[in-house]
């Protein structure tokens, strides 16, 4: 049985996972449903949703023994499931008992992820809860199905919520209309839905219940309950479709019956409450965590130019007052890097969140593109900064589309391959120094080079077709770039891999494909684990400062004048084995177009991902820590800077951007 | 190997009871995060054995019973519902339906490897 119980440890982790995501949702839906009674509206489909989340996390809960968030989420789920059929009416105070308990949950499966983990008491929300469905018993309805004549399938079929929408179209003096139509199995869904989509545009689909059609193997067909206000005639020209008939059930026209069942929320006496809130975390808005992170920035800054003025002290001579003042600059700094932790821990969320949004899109994807694809994971703890999490998932969206569309292949393909016909996209993140590592990998068929090769040369965007494998594959990060035999709905044109590094690049990020054919493609995105503060080297260079993180410079080494060569027409030094290719800023940026005319000079050696570039500056002024700063959407198409940065001493300098400037490099040759 | 279709929208419910039968070592599992799903899988996979839920979005467990028992290529496949003990008459009419076996969330993994094992051996 250990299998079972390893799985069950594993699925823990799932539970709360899932266990947040519902809550999250059941809380959007509340406020959703609490703004419609406001309105004086009540919204079936809401209140089902929400019965529908805390029946699942009563079921989940019971399963992993979390008995008191198992017993809170049944109470509501009784409550709301008085209220979704009719038995109760929602007014103020059950939504307050509502958002109550919800509180109440996020705090219990909170608390359910540590590891001292404690029972909370909640008889008293379950007391609140009961108060409410106690509060209203209406007498169970005389069926006015009978009239309608259902079929006893349909009957059958119904689930008590079913019966409950239908009733309640029926006094609301609603026709009801059985539909029936056919559809081929192998377009269905899509078909179902475009006429469900109409249906609801005009009253509410009540049930769908599905039969064999007439050709078992190829077709399917739907009989669905819709209510409306509309007749026959208008219902059937709503629809438009010859394989679908509308048949009125019960005869024309009932008329609404006197006793109404109104919805709107009466405003009952508030019941006695606490006030105190039952909740242990505070939710922030994390521009609030922003401001904080500036100030402590700023508060890094000022420190910076007290050990600087103490430096400057002791030079002229106030040595006691000097070594007095580092004694307390070093208190300072020791606090402030406390401090910077602290914010920055806050910020922090698991990498697993991100994955767990992935595992939706590949699902969704795979099954409109008809491939299997597993999703596997690996390091879903890994911490990330909140806002990093937030900007990387459109770009990982993307490569996963790409793997999905473009590297796993068709199930029958992949059996002829002689791989297993369900492809696998890896996830996986684990940190490296300072930056956090996030790896898609698929199974699939790798990224034919060649014609890679034909089509960058084919647009224009290479010379010949001469190039290395390793230089081609970076091809596909051109803008405009794209291989695909026609155009998929999933990776569309327009929008590229281009994008993406675009994308990776504004969050000082760096973007890395390595390709193995017949045996898949690897995407390896490389972030700093913070955007907020970051270690730098100061340089300069032709008369201007820079900085540059610091996390991207490998050494720095002095070099003499005669150990530059020239390989075509680019100046490289050799470096231990490898030959290192030379950047000049000055050239780069064309603020001067010569330099370099001293013996002896700097070359500041850095790396991203799997590149190397040496930077020639004229000397290293020192390491300082800095707080990026925008330079706005004006200087964004500027290549090679992210930012700009304050000295502390009234100076703005530069903030290089390392990874694109190697981009620019090695494709412009600078 | 026989083949087992999971129709289940939780996807950690649907997880366990993945978990469950993997550690049978014995069965393919096939799952659908919906009715819908299910109806879609159900021509293309020659399934042994259904296990549904019954409250889920489009197409409900209920729903997925009666298309199953009413079509001749799939009247026989042994059924079983997995569902909490709130919606009793969902589940009556399930077993009216003709679903074979029920299971209570929380469901004991031992009681479904025994049921699992008894109709498909």
């Amino acid at each position: 049985m250990t299998g079972v119980d390893n799985a069950i440890g594993k699925a823990a982790k799932d539970f709360l996972a899932e266990a947040e995501e519902i809550i999250d949702q059941l809380s959007l839906d509340l406020v959703a449903l609490s703004d419609c009674a406001d309105g004086g509206d009540f919204n079936p489909d809401l209140v089902n949703s929400i019965f529908r989340g805390a029946h699942s996390l009563k079921g989940l809960a019971g399963m992993f023994g979390f008995t008191d968030i198992a017993e809170l989420s049944h109470n509501m789920e009784n409550l709301l499931d008085s209220l979704r059929l009719g038995k109760v009416s929602l007014s103020q105070n059950t939504i307050s008992v509502l958002f109550e308990s919800m509180e109440l949950l996020g705090t219990l499966v909170q608390s359910a992820g540590t590891a001292d983990r404690q029972l909370h008491d909640i008889s008293q929300a379950v007391a609140r809860i009961s108060s409410c469905v106690c509060a209203v018993q209406k007498e169970e309805s005389v069926s006015p199905l009978a009239k309608l004549g259902l079929s006893e399938r349909v009957l059958g079929s119904l689930t008590e919520y079913e019966e409950h929408r239908l009733l309640e179209n029926v006094k609301k003096g609603r026709r009801i209309f059985s539909i029936l139509a056919s559809f081929s199995l192998a377009t269905f869904d899509q078909d179902l839905g475009e006429l469900t989509d109409v249906l609801k545009s005009a009253g509410e689909v009540i049930s769908t219940l599905p039969s064999a059609g007439g050709g078992l193997e190829s077709s399917i067909n739907f009989e669905i309950l819709f209510g409306s206000e509309k007749v026959s005639a208008e219902v059937t020209a709503l629809i438009d479709r010859d394989n679908i008939t509308v048949m009125l059930l019960g005869g024309e026209s009932p008329s609404p019956p006197a006793e109404m069942q109104e919805m709107v929320p009466s405003l009952a006496p508030e019941a006695s409450m606490t006030a105190k809130s039952m909740s242990r975390t505070v939710r922030v808005d994390i521009s609030k965590l922003d401001e904080l992170m500036n100030i402590v920035g700023e508060l890094v800054l000022s420190h910076s130019t007290i050990s600087q003025l103490a430096g400057r002290m002791r030079l002229d001579g106030y040595s006691a007052p000097s070594i007095e003042l580092t004694k307390a600059a070093k208190g300072l700094e020791r606090k402030l890097t406390e401090l910077q932790k602290g914010v920055m821990e806050i910020r922090m969320i698991p990498v697993g969140q991100l994955f767990e949004k992935m595992a939706r899109i590949v699902r969704k994807i795979s099954r409109e593109q008809g491939k299997k694809v597993e999703l596997k994971m690996f390091g879903a703890d890994t911490e990330l900064d909140k806002l990093i999490i937030e900007d990387i998932s459109d770009p990982m969206m993307h490569i996963i589309r790409n793997s999905i569309d473009h590297g796993i292949e068709t199930p029958e393909k992949r059996i002829l391959a002689g791989k297993d016909e369900k492809g696998v996209i890896k996830l996986s993140s684990y940190q490296k120094g300072n930056h956090v590592v996030i790896q898609v990998e698929d199974d699939g068929a790798g990224i034919d080079i060649e014609k890679v090769k034909r089509k960058a040369f084919e647009k224009g965007l290479i010379p010949s077709l001469d190039i290395q494998d390793r230089e081609a594959l970076d091809l596909i990060f051109l803008p405009g770039f794209s291989t695909s035999d026609k155009v998929s709905e999933i990776s569309g044109r327009g929008v590229g891999m281009d994008v993406v590094r675009t994308n990776i690049a504004a969050l000082s990020g760096m973007v890395d494909v390595e390709s193995y054919p017949g045996e898949g493609s690897s995407m390896i995105i490389t972030l700093p684990i913070t955007l907020a503060i970051i270690k730098a080297l100061i340089i300069s260079s032709v008369g201007r400062t820079y900085a540059l993180p610091i996390t991207s410079v490998l050494e720095t080494i002095l070099v003499e004048r005669k150990d530059v060569r020239t390989v075509e027409k680019k100046e490289v030094i050799q470096l231990r084995e490898n030959t290192l290719p030379l950047l000049r800023l000055g050239k780069f940026f064309e603020t001067e177009a010569h330099g370099g005319q001293q013996e002896n000079f700097y070359v500041v050696v850095v790396g991203a991902a799997e590149k190397r570039l040496g930077m020639v500056v004229d000397d290293l002024l020192g390491q300082q820590d800095i707080v990026i700063k925008s330079i706005g959407e004006t200087f964004k198409g500027f290549k090679g800077i992210s930012g700009a940065a304050d000295l502390g001493d009234q100076r703005t300098i530069l903030v290089l951007d390392v990874g694109g400037i190697i981009n620019e490099a090695v494709r412009g040759g600078a | 190997m026989k083949k087992i279709l999971i129709a289940e929208d939780s996807n950690t419910m649907r997880s366990l009871l993945v978990s469950t039968i993997d550690s049978l070592e014995k069965y393919e599992i096939i799952e659908a995060a919906s009715g819908f799903e299910a109806l879609r899988l159900l021509p293309r996979e020659q399934v042994d054995l259904i296990i549904t839920d019954i409250n889920m979005p489009d197409i409900n467990g209920l729903e997925l019973i009666s298309y199953v028992r009413n079509n001749p290529n799939y009247q026989d496949i042994p059924l079983f519902i997995i569902s909490t003990e709130s919606s009793d008459k969902d589940l009556e009419k399930g077993l009216a339906l003709g679903a074979n076996e029920y299971l209570v969330k929380p469901f004991d993994p031992l009681k479904l490897q025994e049921l699992i094992g008894t109709y498909l051996g």
